[in-house]
């Protein structure tokens, strides 16, 4: 793989082999190009592949070096490992979790840990904080419940990778709150919430994204064994996009880089997009301080002077410091950089005008993968309409997720409402409708029409348990117009179900298995030529896995709480999390012990399992129109030639998400403490925002800037947000200029 | 579909193509998912799985140096793990003087050109004292299998001769002598009978044109259209997830009428490069 350096970046490759280096500069300076360059070139000195540690915030930021491994030439030996300071952490915790379970407080140091994952974690908060909730707890907060149980976990994410103990967040919460003197009784509530649920983990050995941050850093870091380990195995680093990392991985990095052969740190200056997620530029920038040497890459590769001076006017609209931009442009330059269409009053107005625009672009010889439409949130409805309008015009167009979350998904619907068929004693009734639709996407040219017609005749619920008729019973009229052939598959599905049911309870994913095996993917069956459902399925198959298996540290039997007691009391506060006499469920105050394929299928329904947006099985088109939220695309790091700025009078540019529950301003590590967190900071802190947002967009564009732009918002009310007027200043002052 | 540049081979996904080739297609190539049952029963399975996992764990961690005795009580749990464990601390496999390096991960190239690459994660090699350079492999499968079944094991031909090339990385650059190369399978359930694989230069060379003909012939496969050969041998297809989709068959094969592979699961985790956790919320 041969790149093109300039000498700046060549100097920082061809350092010696030893030595720590600070690379800092805008996005599009080409840092990354030569650590990845300077990466290539340690393997090729001879450095043992294993020894060499690449660290990333997040693994979108880590594709270029993961792209060199595996598209150079390299030589024999081992491979460098690339990482997040959390996946670290994780697999240390797995590795060394005997010495650390103990000092650590898990009440079961004997036995293994389970990680949970978001979905899990999400789970176990929403067991323990309903109870709460029914006793009137966040009774002022009007936010949906997943939103609710997200923030509590983001509460204790904040306290384990900011360094301060999980019992302060309240009272850090409170400290900075100045408005109504209700709001202090939600932090107290969100205070108490993280307080059982840390209880409850540490009762289970149970580990959140906290809990294996706070074991690591805490219990393990510090033992020899454990940070030997580690400084032996990686000594040499290359740690990129430091401003978007947590102190966490900043205190890790100010221990190891003292002992480290080599490093390299890349820094990313105005950037710190990842902020809301603990991302700390401040404590990154610190690090500067223990490396020999600070290397400046000043001059953008990507953008080009008139954006560059562009990026200079927006500055100063609002009132940030503004760069110079590398050589003097004309104000009509920098206005062309810039196209929109005024006389816009509806919002679908600008959506048309968005789609057609892009199918010019495309017609005049640009590529679909050199422009992406960027908005601050991107709701299902935006991205459909505009799908649609891109999909009318043949402009091929991806999204940066699927537009459904899995339980959406018609195969992962159709698989569930076979799910409860087959298991009447849970008396779960599915619509007629669903039991249609899941039928005609079973069997194989079953139509709309003809699945709804069977399931009119054959869905037959009896006293709250569903049941399905045979297909004998169908007078031979109806029979000739399903057809027979689709009826003996119907039929055979229905004694397959039958059959489960009679074989007894199994565990939920191997019920799914089979019947996707054994039937579903058979010839004749709606996943037998549908790849994308069968993918489908499996994401499904792997979710209800990873839930039976975390609560197997419940003591459940793979189909549920089978020797549990039932129906305790709900009042039940779990104020002794280690006390052995009761089951974990009735320490947790929950008054259901279910069988964990109906717990896994209520959980569905109430949106706290099978909720995410789960990428993998759409295979994503490479050449293809991007749409994504703008701090999506700031974090894949990459140029593009044009962007579209949808709705730029929507003050979603400007104003950071409702968290009623957590403050990401309050609960980082710059944040003293002292005083209440006013309106001028939240101002302050927006501006400053909204700042970095566009230019790191100004920064990884090469051409030129659409503006989405309509009268009237999504919502149809009148758009003027900070965004719109620091454009219309820019406006103005290069007119002035002319 | 050609072979992407960036494909790397895996001794799985070698074992997966001479078995059967359609398999090696529609698992590596198109990426397929199909949750489909591998074994039955399946808890039983499973279950063997993750004592697989678990045992594996145990065996890294007493060799980073966590103490015997958390590593013993962590056993405890359940009787099989803790009978593997009594006896992986009886027999001291590893107990070599040397330099050792659990849970390693090696690549080299691959191909007539080399334009491929292969990798594989060596439970443990050790650098003996003695210029010895020993790989060692835990099985933790119910049965034992013959000496003749596991010589024909993509495996066993894989992780030598990988670690001929690739092993200066553990040697301080300096190459590793061919001759003093050995795998040895260890076997959980039956500790006083390990199985040892000597290494030759014949046998490299032999293995060198076995793997390079392999992924050649693979390449060629992949630079043309349609289906891969499906397996002449229909037992292969008992315990392979793809066997509704290739038609051949319904139920999956019973575990105690399967041969003495150890079933992994059907996603090869270390393999691929390590999975960056995102910081979740």
């Amino acid at each position: 793989m041969s790149v093109e350096l300039n000498p700046l970046q060549n100097a920082v490759v061809d350092r010696p082999l030893a030595g720590r280096v600070f690379l800092e500069g805008p996005a599009g300076a080409g840092k990354t190009t030569a650590a990845v360059q300077r990466l290539l070139r340690l393997l090729k000195a001879g450095v043992p592949g294993g020894a060499i540690l690449v660290l990333a915030p997040q693994r979108t930021l880590a594709a270029p070096y993961e792209l060199a491994l595996r598209r150079s030439r390299l030589r024999a030996g081992g491979l460098p490992s690339i990482q997040t300071a959390g996946g670290l952490a994780r697999r240390m915790v797995e590795l060394f979790w005997p010495l650390a379970a103990g000092p650590a407080g898990f009440a079961d140091p004997d036995r293994p840990p389970t990680f949970l994952t978001l979905e899990t974690a999400q789970y176990h908060m929403a067991r323990l904080v309903r109870p709460r909730l029914e006793e009137g707890a966040f009774e002022s907060v009007v936010i949906d419940r997943n939103r609710l149980y997200s923030q509590i976990l983001d509460n204790l994410n904040k306290a384990a990778l900011v360094g301060f103990p999980h019992q302060e967040i309240g009272r850090r919460l409170a400290d900075a709150w100045a408005g109504e003197p209700a709001q202090l009784r939600v932090y107290s509530d969100a205070q108490q919430c993280a307080d059982l649920f840390r209880a409850h983990c540490l009762a289970h050995n149970l580990l959140d994204f906290s809990l294996q941050v706070e074991v690591f850093w805490r219990h393990l870091w510090p033992q020899p064994l454990c940070r030997e380990h580690l400084l032996q195995s990686y000594r040499h680093l290359i740690v990129d996009n430091v401003e978007e990392d947590t102190p966490f991985a900043h205190d890790l990095l100010r221990d190891w880089l003292p002992q480290a052969e080599s490093a390299l740190l890349l820094y990313d200056q105005d950037a710190g997009y990842r902020q809301f997620l603990g991302a700390d530029p401040a404590s990154g920038y610190a690090l500067r301080q223990l490396c020999d040497e600070t290397v400046a890459l000043g001059e953008s590769l990507v953008t080009p002077p008139e954006l560059q001076s562009l990026s200079s006017h927006l500055a100063r609209a609002l009132d940030q410091p503004a760069s110079r931009p590398a050589a003097e442009v004309s104000p009509q330059a920098v206005r062309a950089t810039l196209r929109f269409e005024e006389d816009l009053r509806f919002y679908p107005q600008m959506l048309d005008w968005t789609a057609r625009q892009i199918a010019d672009l495309l017609e005049e010889g640009e590529s679909p993968g050199e422009i992406v439409v960027l908005a601050p949130f991107l709701s299902d409805a935006l991205r459909y309409s505009l799908m649609e309008r891109l999909a009318r015009l043949d402009v091929p167009a991806r999204s940066h997720r699927p537009s459904r979350a899995l339980r959406d998904e018609p195969a992962a619907r159709a698989l569930l409402t076979l799910v409860t068929l087959a298991h009447a004693q849970w008396r779960l009734l599915p619509s007629r409708f669903d039991v249609a639709y899941s039928l005609m996407q079973a069997v194989e040219e079953l139509d709309l029409v003809r699945g709804q017609l069977l399931a009119q005749i054959v869905y037959r619920p009896r006293e709250g348990v569903p049941q399905l008729s045979s297909w004998e019973r169908i007078n031979p009229e109806m029979r000739q117009r399903i057809s027979y052939v689709l009826g003996g598959r119907y039929d055979a599905l229905r004694l397959w179900l039958g059959d489960s049911l009679r074989k007894g309870e199994q565990p939920l994913d191997h019920f799914l298995s089979r019947l996707f095996g054994e039937i579903l993917s058979q010839r004749g069956y709606g996943f037998h030529d549908d790849l994308d459902a069968a993918r489908v399925a499996a994401t499904l198959v792997e979710s209800v896995q990873k839930f039976r298996q975390g609560m197997a540290s419940f003591g459940a039997a793979p189909t549920g709480f089978d020797t549990a007691p039932t129906g305790f009391d709900t009042a039940q506060t779990p104020t002794q999390p280690t006390d052995v006499s009761l089951s974990p469920w009735e320490r947790a105050g929950v008054r259901e012990l279910p069988s964990l394929g109906r717990e896994y299928i209520a959980m569905v329904e109430d949106g706290v399992l099978a909720a995410q947006y789960v990428g993998a099985w759409q295979t994503p088109k490479e050449d293809a129109v991007l749409l994504a939220p703008a701090y999506t695309f700031l974090m894949m790091n990459r140029p593009v030639n044009y962007q579209f700025w949808l709705d730029i009078g929507s003050r979603g540019w400007f104003e950071r998400l409702y968290q009623p529950l957590t403050h990401p301003y309050v609960l980082s590590r710059q944040w003293n403490g002292q005083r209440a967190w006013g309106d001028a900071d939240e101002h302050a802190a927006s501006q400053e925002r909204l700042w970095r947002l566009a230019a790191g967009l100004l920064r990884r564009c090469r051409k030129g800037i659409f503006l989405g732009l309509s009268e009237l918002g999504e919502q149809g009310f009148e758009q003027r947000g900070p965004l719109l007027w620091a454009l219309n200043q820019v406006l103005r002052q290069l007119a002035d200029d002319v | 579909m050609p072979l992407p540049p960036d494909f790397h081979f895996s001794q799985g996904s070698l074992q997966d193509f001479v078995d059967c080739p359609r398999r090696f297609q529609l698992r590596y190539l198109d990426g397929i998912a199909w949750p489909a049952v591998q074994a039955e029963p399946i808890l039983e399975n499973e279950r063997h799985m993750q004592q697989g996992e678990l045992f594996h764990l145990l065996a890294q961690q007493y060799l980073v140096g966590v103490p015997v005795a958390r590593l013993t009580a962590m056993a405890q749990g359940d009787p099989d793990l803790a009978a593997w464990w009594q006896a992986f601390l009886a027999s001291a496999p590893a107990e070599l003087p040397g330099q050792r390096f659990p849970e390693v991960t090696l690549s080299a190239p691959l191909g007539v050109s080399g334009e491929r690459r292969l990798v594989a994660k060596f439970d443990l090699v050790i650098l003996a004292t003695d210029g010895r350079a020993v790989i060692f492999d835990w099985k933790s499968s119910r049965h034992r299998p013959p000496r003749r079944w596991l010589a024909g094991r993509l495996q066993t031909r894989v992780y030598p001769w990988l670690l001929l090339h690739a092993g200066l990385d553990l040697n301080a650059g300096q190459p590793l002598a061919v001759d003093r190369i050995e795998m040895i399978y260890w076997f959980a359930g039956f500790p006083d009978r390990p199985e040892r694989f000597a290494y030759s230069g014949s046998q490299a060379a032999e293995d060198g044109g076995y793997l390079n003909a392999l992924v050649e012939q693979i390449a060629l496969l992949a630079d043309g259209e349609g289906v891969w050969p499906l397996t002449p041998d229909e037992t292969h297809c008992r315990y392979c997830v793809y066997r509704s989709l290739c038609e051949r068959g319904v139920e999956a094969g019973r575990l105690d009428e399967a041969d003495y592979r150890d079933f992994e699961p059907e996603v090869e985790v270390d393999l691929d490069f390590e999975q960056i956790a995102e910081v979740e919320y």
